[in-house]
């Protein structure tokens, strides 16, 4: 050590003793790289800066550590260049000095020495001699390594001017966007400068955003393809520009969005939102939401084409097309729906539910199979086509086909094929009944196996009692104890039912070893002869399930790669499907399928029943289960040809009895037993034919009986719960794992499910709720109707002009029930008005009738038809002799419904009804309850009447009056809270006879919470629609505007909710429905004028008159 | 007895009602007893009331009766030196304006002077006719009870308005048809009217009887007529489901003589028998996939 270096430390003693250890531990490694001179000069740098200041002996410790590492990629003028830029941070403040040094060795890896003057000075422009300042200079330094491996430095100087924008904004944001720029920027790949760009933009329009960028980058990039990130940053950077909010939540929503899409797609979706953002940037972020997850239904091109229609409506009205890209307008859907080549079956329900319900004869519902699955009943395929009996399940949308027309045939090929078992009895299949097309076998055959299965059960009785320890595998032992049939069986005077089993299916099945073979060959079978006869019965529908049949067979797995049992099922699928030349089959066994093909055959005909199925399910399975499941050689299969001509009985029994010896002539036994080869899998099931499960339905159609029965009779259920149990641990019908040990917990739960599903009937108790509220965002989209008792209904948006479909869900519930005190109350204190009104009301009934005409006879003489009869008979013609007339009672023909708003505002007292205040629901939900509880308290202090109570004293008047002229009426109250929560009371049913009931339910009417008319009215005008009568009306009872959470545009124009009522009530006009609107807000004017325009409508002066003129108001409107 | 008006030269087949007989024997193929039973009733002199839906055979089967009844073999008017085979048959369409004096007859001013008029009724009750009352409930009620002197023990036609009582020839018979599900709750017949009549159920045929109709009566081949007969099987499953009625045999048989004329069955279906039934579109959409799934 020189000594200049030796005076140099000992100028360091004074500091802290690690700077000296540093500044020794450096020297060693750096002395070596440099010369003496440039080793004294930078010794010399790190104590200055040690000298410089009070805490500036940090800086120096940091610069020591780092000088080894550093001295590596540097030569000394650069050292020394570093060292002083750090003695010039450090002059500003030790900490960037620290940092600075601190981060070096890391950020030479990739930093030229070149740029670390400019590097320095980037960490200095953040420093503002404040605290936080300093820090985010060291975060900056910190970061720079990192980023820097990924970017370039003009990249990092591009960075440091963002931070620093966004540093002016906020110190603490600027610090968050640096810690997750470290992780985020090599994220962004090559796209860093358009990040950046983006960013930069967002910071200008809304810098508390940009950290959202930040954090969404992570999805953006997931999603989005690597060409068209950049497109996609710069695009949302223009539209950050042209002030959209909420970036983050757009990049991530259509991000994901675009995930869907390929990249070509991407790029093309992104070129159309471009053209739409000089349109309405608004118009382009809902593009991009929206538009990828179209592909789905529609063709990128179709996509292309619902975009142009959009574009010409967005030019026309921009709220339109607003609405239109959000998918929010009926246009929107309809121009998809036209487009797309899918065909949902929601929409064809109806249609395919009657042509079921015609063809089968018997009620036969119509569900989707995701329903079935999700009843965990046996039915595991949500896409399948299923039935159980009674209702066909049909997979949710159909897009396999290029057009709409062909999606429809394969829908209805599908619920011909479904209803076929129901039409064609495949579920009333009978172990006794007579097979007509084949001799019956199925009685012999049971009493050989179970002759079979005693001598197996003797002959293991006497193995165990030798190993009694030895245990069964679970299936297995489930497997024995359904060998036998060993249960009570209810009693019902059927064979089957003596026997044992729960269903004759059960029994059949029970006769075979390899029981999904059984069920496979059963099902093949059974779909042959229903296809069969579908296509006799229905030529019409013949070509259309040729196609789908032909279909299905292109789309059939390769059958040379099956075992040889699989194979021959499939052969018999491929038969089934009508392929009769050039079937694959083993060359080998060329002769068994012939036969196989022969017993199948004899299937095809008009009076084959399900019990030839199953008789020919026995040759079959006899047949396929006696061949060794092994893979054939690709050389060992040949084609064959099938001939259309059916053999005669004997020539069949004939081959059959030959192939009976045959079997025997190999090895003398039933061949299953020993056999080789793998276990037999099911080869795929056909498309269109979905979900046979025999077994399961008759159990279920069993189970239905019994408790219909048993509900009848008040008896136990005959079938328990563990005999289902122990018979269908044995179906093949259930796909249960039997070896993860939760067979029996799963095998339970399901016969659960099962028992519930007989029951059937949903609980559907009034009066109680439906569980709790789900809230949903008002962007969100259309709604569905889920509950009992809920129903959607589309809004107007007046400014798009066009209805946004299903937007609002009513929930009807029946009013709750209080005391009848308040009717009581009522009566009394209104008695003289009460008797007024009946009198009113009685003294109208004369007016009813009217005089009729042109009788032949009656009161008296119709002058005007005697003068006329007098001339024609002058005139020698033949006079009439209707020339009387009569008075005839004309029945009165009116159903009225009243619609009660029960909003909030209704708990106003009515003498300080005037105050102005401000009616509007807050929209955030948490100040709405602070709104709603300071409201409902001031009603509750008050003792005098509020709005309500008048309200419900003028419905008690009215109902003495409409009991007196007897018109169908029902009473409605209504409120809510948001869309998704429109609340519709029920206090009188329109069916509904008035009774103590309704009295105790007007008890209970009081303030709730909102006012979203629009809804309420369309269920109301359900409701009188379905009323046949001659003159119907709907009176509306409020106290003010319609207002709701969100029934408004941008939560500020009330218009919007005004129009939407409006709409409704002109709705309820169009279906023959009188609407009549009575407000009691004296500010009524306004809206009512634009709400009723040309219907009738009135605004009540004094709010203490509603009692008194509500039933003459009704009088004046129906007499 | 055909009588060519004076001044033209169109010939008329033109009848006095009484007078109108069914001469060729009706095409009717019986589902049940009904025949037995008309016959039985006819010789016991109980009126009938013949249930059942709209176009399913109803007046078929009187036509069919009155020529039956009017055979050697089962005459048993013995006002039959009328030169005629059959029972005379006398149908009188109720609506909502008939009235008494539609039925029993009225004056009616002849010059200076009145002249009475016997109504259908009184000339059936005259005449030993088959009275056939169609859609009874569509006429008024206090028309209805008219006929209560007639469907009892005392067979006799009170006519209030010249002051007599006109008994029933033996050969008299009264038939009334009514259709119970279709009319309203308003129009439905009055218990004490329905009790004096011994009632025929009718439904429409199985699918083999009703293809033989529909054959014989519109000259479709057998294939067509069984195809339109299932249809007919399908369409009436869907009573209550959509429709209120299901498609009479009469509709399918019209389908048939259009297809006979030449139009395509999918399309002579549609006519007759799915815009025939029902306006709803749904439903006529769910009929057109039935009659596409069965005719080619």
């Amino acid at each position: 050590m020189t000594t200049g270096l030796a005076d140099l430390e000992r100028e360091l003693e004074r500091f802290p003793s690690s700077v000296v250890d540093e500044f020794r531990r450096a020297t060693q490694k750096v002395s070596p790289k440099l010369s003496d001179f440039d080793v004294a000069s930078w010794a010399k740098q790190g104590v200055d800066i040690a000298k410089q200041t009070v805490r500036s002996w940090e800086a120096a410790s940091e610069f020591f550590r780092a000088s080894p590492e550093v001295v590596d990629t540097l030569n000394a003028t650069q050292l020394l260049d570093w060292g002083r830029q750090g003695s010039l941070l450090c002059q500003e403040s030790p900490s960037l000095a620290v940092a600075f040094f601190r981060s070096s060795p890391r950020a030479f890896h990739s930093l030229r020495p070149r740029y670390i003057q400019s590097w320095a000075n980037l960490g200095k422009t953040f420093y503002r001699g404040t605290w936080k300042s300093s820090a985010l200079s060291a975060k900056f330094f910190e970061i720079s390594g990192p980023v820097l491996e990924s970017a370039n430095f003009s990249e990092l100087e591009r960075f440091a001017e963002l931070m620093d924008y966004v540093s002016h904004k906020s110190s603490d944001l600027a610090a968050e966007c640096m810690a997750m720029a470290e992780q985020v920027l090599p994220k962004v790949g090559g796209d860093r400068l358009a990040f950046i760009r983006l960013c930069r933009a967002v910071a200008e329009a809304n810098w508390r955003e940009v950290k959202g960028c930040f954090e969404s980058v992570s999805r953006l990039t997931t999603y989005i393809q690597e060409g068209q990130r950049a497109k996609f940053m710069d695009m949302t950077a223009e539209m950050a520009k042209s002030g959209m909010p909420n970036i983050s939540l757009f990049i991530n929503e259509s991000a994901t969005s675009l995930g869907r899409a390929t990249a070509a797609s991407q790029g093309r979706f992104l070129e159309l939102a471009q053209t739409l953002i000089p349109k309405s940037h608004e118009a382009a972020s809902a593009f991009l939401r929206n538009a990828p997850g179209l592909l789905g239904r529609i063709s990128e091109v179709q996509v292309e084409a619902w975009y142009d229609h959009g574009m010409r409506i967005l030019q026309d009205n921009p709220d339109g097309g607003m609405a239109y890209f959000k998918i929010e307008s009926n246009t929107s859907e309809e121009v998809i729906d036209l487009l797309s080549s899918a065909v949902e079956l929601e929409k064809i329900e109806e249609i395919l539910r009657m042509y079921c319900r015609g063809l089968a004869g018997a009620e036969v519902d119509i569900a989707s199979s995701r329903d079935m699955a999700g009843k965990n009943i046996g039915w595991v395929s949500e896409d399948h086509a299923t039935t159980e009996g009674t209702t066909v399940f049909l997979p949710q949308e159909m897009n396999k086909f290029p057009s709409k027309d062909e999606n429809f045939s394969f829908f209805k090929v599908v619920s011909t094929h479904q209803v076929a078992h129901i039409e064609f009895g495949s579920f009333g299949f009978d172990f006794d009944a007579p097979a007509s097309r084949f001799q019956d076998n199925r009685h012999l055959r049971e009493e050989e196996v179970q002759k079979q299965r005693r001598e197996r059960l003797a002959a293991r009785a006497q193995q165990q009692a030798q190993q009694p320890d030895f245990p069964l595998p679970p299936r297995l032992a489930a497997l024995e104890g359904a060998t036998l049939p060993p249960t009570p069986a209810p009693t019902d005077g059927d064979g089957t039912a003596e026997k044992g089993y729960l269903t004759d299916m059960g029994r059949f099945f029970d006769l075979f070893p390899i029981r999904k073979l059984a069920l496979d060959i059963f099902t093949v079978l059974e779909d042959a002869r229903l296809d069969y006869r579908v296509k006799a019965e229905y030529p019409g529908v013949a070509p259309a399930y040729r196609h789908i049949q032909q279909d299905a067979l292109d789309q059939r797995p390769d059958i040379k790669e099956m075992p040889l049992q699989e194979a021959m099922v499939e052969f018999l699928v491929r038969f089934s499907l009508h392929q009769y030349k050039n079937l694959p089959v083993p060359t080998e066994f060329m002769d068994h399928a012939a036969v196989i093909a022969e017993v199948a055959k004899r299937l095809l005909h008009t009076d084959a029943a399900v019990e030839d199925t199953s008789e020919a399910t026995l040759r079959v399975y006899d047949i396929i289960a006696d061949l060794p499941n092994q893979q054939m050689d690709e050389e060992d299969w040949s084609e064959m040809d099938v001939e259309e001509q059916e053999l005669s009985d004997d020539q069949l029994d004939e081959l059959l009895d030959q192939m009976r010896e045959m079997r025997q002539g190999n090895d003398g036994t039933q061949g299953e037993q020993d056999q080789q080869g793998e276990e037999y899998e099911s080869p795929p099931q056909v498309d269109f034919r979905g979900d046979f499960k025999p077994e399961l339905s008759q159990i279920l159609n069993t189970l239905r009986q019994q408790m219909g029965q048993g509900q009848a009779s008040g008896q136990q259920m005959q079938m328990s719960p563990e005999m289902l149990q122990q018979m269908l641990a044995n179906s093949p019908e259930l796909e249960l794992d039997a070896e993860s040990g939760q067979f029996n917990a799963d095998l339970a739960m399901f016969i659960q499910n099962l028992v519930k599903e007989a029951g059937a009937q949903p609980p559907d108790q009034p009066g109680q709720g439906y569980g709790p509220i789900p809230h949903q965002d008002e962007d969100g989209g259309s709604l569905e109707a889920r509950e009992p008792k809920t129903f959607v209904y589309d809004e107007w948006d007046f400014r798009a002009g066009d209805y946004k479909p299903r937007w609002c869900i009513v929930r009807e519930k029946p009013m709750a029930e209080g005391d009848t005190q308040f009717y009581t109350d009522t009566v009394h204190s209104y008695g003289r008005l009460m008797s007024q009104i009946r009198r009113q009301f009685e003294m109208l009934m004369p007016e009813e009738y009217k005089k009729v005409k042109h009788l032949p006879d009656g009161d008296d003489f119709d002058l005007d038809a005697v003068v006329e009869a007098i001339i024609d008979k002058w005139a020698g013609e033949s006079p009439t002799d209707k020339v009387h007339w009569r008075r005839n009672k004309i029945d009165r023909d009116v159903a009225v419904a009243f619609l009660l708003d029960m909003s909030a505002s209704t708990a106003e007292a009515i003498d300080e009804a005037r105050r102005v205040e401000d009616w509007d629901a807050p929209d955030d939900p948490v100040e709405y309850m602070v709104w709603l509880r300071a409201r409902r308290g001031e009603g509750a202090r008050r003792t005098y009447k509020r709005i309500i109570d008048l309200e419900k004293e003028s419905i008690v008047l009215l109902i003495h009056a409409l009991e007196t002229v007897g018109d169908v009426y029902g009473i409605y109250g209504f409120s809510g809270y948001g869309r998704e929560n429109v609340e519709y009371y029920v206090i009188k049913d329109m069916e509904e006879t008035f009774g103590e009931r309704v009295k105790r339910r007007i008890d209970k009417i009081t303030p709730l919470h909102a006012t979203r008319m629009g809804p309420a009215i369309r269920h109301v005008t359900s409701k009188l629609d379905k009323q046949e009568k001659r003159t119907k009306l709907l009176m509306l009872i409020s106290d003010g505007r319609p207002q709701d959470r969100g029934y408004s545009r941008e939560g500020v124009e009330k218009e919007y909710a005004v129009h939407d009522t409006k709409m409704a009530l002109t709705e309820a006009r169009r279906k023959g429905i009188t609407p009549f609107a009575l407000t009691v807000d004296k500010a009524g004017h306004d809206y009512l004028k634009t709400m009723c325009q040309d219907m009738g409508y009135e605004v009540l002066g004094d709010i203490n008159n509603l009692p008194s003129r509500l039933p003459m108001l009704y009088r004046k409107l129906t007499f | 007895m055909t009588t060519p008006l004076k001044g033209t030269r169109s010939v008329y087949r033109e009848f006095l009602i009484e007078e109108y007989r069914v001469e060729e024997e009706p095409f009717y193929i019986p589902v049940g007893d009904e025949i037995e039973l008309f016959e039985a009733a006819y010789q016991q002199k109980i009126p009938v009331l013949l249930k059942g839906p709209t176009g399913c055979g109803k007046t078929r089967f009187v036509e069919h009766m009155s020529w039956r009844l009017g055979r050697p073999l089962s005459r048993v008017s013995p006002n039959s030196d009328n030169g005629g085979s059959s029972v005379p048959l006398i149908t009188v369409a109720c609506h909502e304006d008939l009235t008494a004096s539609d039925l029993v007859g009225r004056y009616l001013l002849e010059g200076e002077e009145t002249k009475w008029i016997d109504g259908p009724l009184t000339r059936a009750v005259k005449a030993g006719a088959i009275c056939y009352l169609d859609e009874i409930v569509e006429a008024r009620k206090d028309t209805t009870v008219l006929i209560h002197p007639l469907t009892d023990h005392r067979r006799l036609l009170p006519i209030e308005k010249r002051g007599q009582v006109l008994f029933a020839d033996d050969g008299f018979l009264l038939c009334m048809s009514y259709n119970p599900g279709y009319q309203s709750a308003l129009k439905d017949l009055k218990q004490s009217t329905r009790q004096r009549f011994v009632a025929i159920e009718f439904d429409y045929p199985d699918r083999e009887v009703e293809a033989k109709v529909i054959e014989h009566e519109s000259g479709v081949n057998p294939t067509v007529a069984i195809s339109l007969a299932k249809l007919g099987e399908k369409v009436r499953n869907l009573k209550d489901y959509g429709l209120q009625e299901g498609s009479s045999t009469r509709l399918l048989i019209y389908a048939g003589k259009l297809i006979k004329q030449g139009i395509a069955p999918r399309r002579a279906c549609q006519c007759a028998v799915v815009w025939g039934v029902t306006d709803d579109h749904e439903v006529q959409r769910s009929m057109e996939e039935i009659i596409s799934s069965i005719f080619e």
